[in-house]
């Protein structure tokens, strides 16, 4: 009985998918400080900067989504959890790393676009949407993450 | 489902009649007239006309324009009433819209009372700070108990002001006694950063004390302008605050009981505003001593109408069909099934004007895609429901109903979807079935639950990708066959059609019969030769080959292109697993009262949020794939939106003859 035994490594796994949290965390921030910039100027803009603040949101989001998928099928939300073979267990770490991963820095990536788009809001306001379409461009690469992180947990024999 | 076709239209005419023209121009709404900066530096025209202008009058009626939009700002302010969800444009008819012109004295006086309001409002603030930074410098000194006037008698001097913080009072006070003898120094208060000191010395020793302290940092404080203690002095200006703040009120109120004024003040803006474009638009006119020249886009279909207008105000005029090389207005022209579909193209970019307008194809497939990712019947009721009140409630015009109904589209579609793939705010069913009544009851999904089956989901989101490709592959042949590039429309879309449905048949073909391997193979095979053979056609050289090649090689981008459409399947599975967590986390509490508010606010929040963050993901992620996967096939963007000379008003909506072009 090592402490690598399959549950920890299925526990390990949920918690590397909610790492993506980090990306939203930090994108979020990001967005959060143009748009911060962008009400000095003009307050009525609240709900247009608000709407491209939470893009970035996203990935901390599908995080959750693979992390409770996760907790859901090993058991650990209904309070008895599923005795996991070490493969197993892997099995559920390697569903994580996808989502996990990809969504820490694509929340960086996206913040980043969000706050550019939030630059070109203050000044070209009917221009938003196109602002919305470039942030929302980044995005794509956590969706397949997420594909991913689902396509293998749904495969998981328990 | 098209681009509206344009005429121009030359016109010269009597000055005489020039008012009443743009008047009933302005009022018919569908010509867009141009500027002729062009001509003025021609040669021929140069000589003969001038452009019209009367500068001196726009900026008189912008400048009321102004005032009037600051009153209504002003009244918008402190007006306690409720404000409506959506700004629509009132109806208003003709005559009421003529007999506020006749009346704009009044209104002009009712604008300058508010702006007067305000200005006493300003004052108020002013004095307010005024008071407030006196009361500051005011306040460390509340215990010196001397008239501030008082400051010299006869023989002695009186000194106040403040010492740095690092110097000890105490120790300061003794030192001054040893230098100046008699002396009486009080401390007053101390803060964070000052001692607050005053000081009797006698006119001899005046000099020595003053400089003792100076070398200690010491800054003499002069409360000129001040008389009685310090303590008379706080109370007097609290009062005087006091006063203020009640006038300010008293002011306040007076503006909100304004408010009744407000439709009056916004007509008059508006009025204004038309009159202003009338004197605006003369910039686009060219004139000579007695006449006057213009030209400007029309809708095809409106050039009788406009002649009809010309003849009566007796002008020579000429229609002609748009010149190469002419930038050419553009509006879109579609059923009122698929105008609210337009705004999706407009948010992209007005398609050239020879180009092609795509609304109503894309239109079923954004409806489809949307549902899909959100899928969920209780957020498609929701969603609709909601939509359609708004639309019944509010009579929206413009972008803003376009959107609306458009999101009642889309709410129509996830209803469908959600019903196919079983998901009714998640399983809210189950879960309350369970949690309540002891039994699992589940509604079914009338086609399958993406959960868990989510490889034939798959499968079907990249089948609907594939389609959409494909038809914007067919717009982009349709238009070249229509230039009268067939050649290119074979070499362009033909041979990936062929390779596309080759690979598909040879890769996948073999689970429904197997003789479509080997066709597959062959169209493959002959799909690729043949972009191998003509992708460098335009090449010269060595190009001619390498062309080939790297036509070969966009097999990549149609790969990436059609897996993007993987997106549907992990949105559409976003909104589920979020319903599903939020309806197991309600479900926690048990049954019982207790567990039933919980289940309902877990269930409010939850389901509002979700639908909030994934509608928005719809949205976007629809629009991008029409953006990105669809248009990039075919479009051809950059056209100059049509913008006819017509009433600009913001408030009301002049309801007789009011003509929009489309």
């Amino acid at each position: 009985m090592s402490i690598f035994d399959g549950n920890s490594l299925a526990l390990l796994g949920a918690a590397i998918a909610a790492l993506a949290g980090i990306g939203s965390a930090m994108g979020v921030g990001i967005a959060g400080q143009a748009a911060s910039g962008v009400l000095a100027e003009d307050p009525k803009k609240f709900g247009k900067t608000l709407i491209l603040q939470a893009l970035p949101g996203t990935q901390g989001i599908y995080g959750l989504i693979i992390a409770f998928l996760i907790l859901m099928k090993i058991g650990m939300l209904g309070g008895s959890m599923v005795e996991l073979t070490q493969a197993q267990g892997l099995y559920f770490l390697a569903a994580g790393i996808p989502i996990g991963l990809v969504g820490i820095w694509s929340g960086i990536a996206q913040g980043k676009a969000a706050a550019a788009a939030l630059q070109l809001m203050a000044k070209r306001p009917d221009q938003m949407a196109k602002g919305i379409i470039y942030t929302a461009m980044v995005e794509t690469y956590a969706i397949f993450a997420l594909l991913v992180s689902v396509l293998m947990w749904l495969n998981i024999e328990v | 489902m098209s681009i509206v076709k344009m005429q121009k239209v030359a016109v010269i005419g009597l000055d005489t009649r020039k008012k009443e023209l743009m008047s009933r121009l302005m009022d018919f709404g569908a010509v867009e007239l141009t500027d002729q900066a062009e001509k003025l530096e021609d040669e021929l025209w140069k000589n003969a006309v001038v452009r019209d202008e009367n500068q001196e009058e726009v900026s008189r009626l912008e400048g009321k324009i102004s005032r009037a939009e600051q009153a209504l700002e002003i009244i918008e302010k402190y007006d306690p009433g409720r404000k409506p969800l959506f700004k629509t444009r009132r109806e208003v008819d003709r005559t009421r819209a003529e007999a506020v012109l006749e009346k704009q004295e009044d209104a002009e006086k009712k604008i300058e009372a508010v702006l007067h309001l305000n200005e006493r409002l300003h004052q108020n603030a002013e004095g307010m700070n005024r008071i407030d930074s006196d009361r500051l410098a005011l306040g460390p000194w509340s215990s010196y108990d001397l008239p501030l006037e008082v400051r010299e008698t006869r023989q002695c001097v009186m000194h106040m002001g403040v010492l740095p913080v690092s110097h000890d009072p105490g120790e300061t006070g003794r030192q001054l006694e040893e230098t100046a003898g008699e002396v009486v120094f009080r401390l007053a208060g101390s803060d964070r950063d000052f001692h607050y000191i005053a000081f009797l010395t006698t006119r001899e020793k005046e000099e020595e004390a003053v400089s003792l302290l100076k070398q200690k940092g010491f800054s003499e404080t002069s409360f000129h302008g001040f008389s009685g203690t310090v303590k008379e002095n706080l109370e007097r200006l609290s009062r005087q605050r006091a006063a203020l703040e009640a006038a300010s009120h008293g002011i306040e109120a007076e503006i909100a009981e304004k408010a009744c004024l407000r439709e009056e003040i916004e007509e008059y803006c508006d009025m204004m505003t038309v009159e202003a474009d009338k004197e605006k638009i003369r910039t686009r006119l060219l004139k000579t001593r007695r006449t006057f020249f213009l030209e400007g886009w029309i809708p095809a279909g409106c050039t009788e109408k406009a002649a009809a207008i010309l003849e009566e105000n007796g002008c020579y005029y000429a229609f002609r069909d748009p010149e190469e090389g002419e930038d050419v207005p553009v509006v879109l022209n579609n059923s009122s099934f698929f105008t609210p579909f337009e705004s999706i193209t407009e948010m992209y970019s007005l398609p050239d004007y020879h180009g092609f307008d795509p609304t109503s194809i894309f239109a079923l497939f954004y409806a489809i895609f949307f549902g899909m990712m959100l899928s969920d019947a209780g957020y498609g009721i929701v969603m609709a429901v909601i939509c359609f009140v708004v639309l019944k409630k509010y009579p929206l015009e413009g972008n803003m109903y376009k959107m609306i109904k458009l999101f009642f589209y889309c709410g129509i579609s996830t209803t469908f979807w959600g019903a196919m793939f079983g998901g009714w705010f998640g399983n809210i069913v189950e879960v309350v079935s369970s949690t309540f009544a002891g039994h699992t009851v589940t509604l079914p999904p009338i086609w399958f639950n993406p959960i868990e089956d989510p490889m034939t989901l798959l499968i079907f989101s990249l089948a609907l990708g594939i389609i959409h490709i494909f038809i914007g592959m067919g717009i982009k042949a349709y238009m070249q066959i229509r230039d009268g590039h067939w050649f290119d429309a074979v070499c362009d879309e033909g041979f990936w059609y062929l390779t596309i449905l080759g690979l598909i048949g040879w890769l996948g073909g073999g689970t429904v019969a197997a003789g479509l391997v080997s066709a597959g193979k062959w169209m493959t095979i002959i799909g690729a030769a043949g972009l191998l053979l003509t992708g460098g056609r335009h090449n010269k050289g060595f190009g001619k080959i390498t062309g080939g090649l790297g036509n070969i090689y966009n097999i990549t981008s149609y790969l990436s292109d059609i897996l993007s459409y993987a997106r549907i399947l992990a949105l559409g599975l976003a909104t589920g697993v979020i319903a599903q967590v939020v309806n197991t986390m309600g479900g926690l509490f048990g049954g019982g009262i207790g567990g039933a508010i919980a289940l309902i606010i877990i269930f409010i929040i939850g389901h509002v949020f979700n639908l909030a963050i994934n509608a928005l993901g719809a949205f976007i992620h629809s629009s991008r794939l029409q953006y990105i996967e669809f248009f990039g096939k075919f479009y051809e963007d950059g056209g100059e939106p049509f913008d006819p000379f017509r009433r600009k008003t913001r408030y009301i909506k002049i309801a007789q003859n009011e003509q929009e072009a489309h």
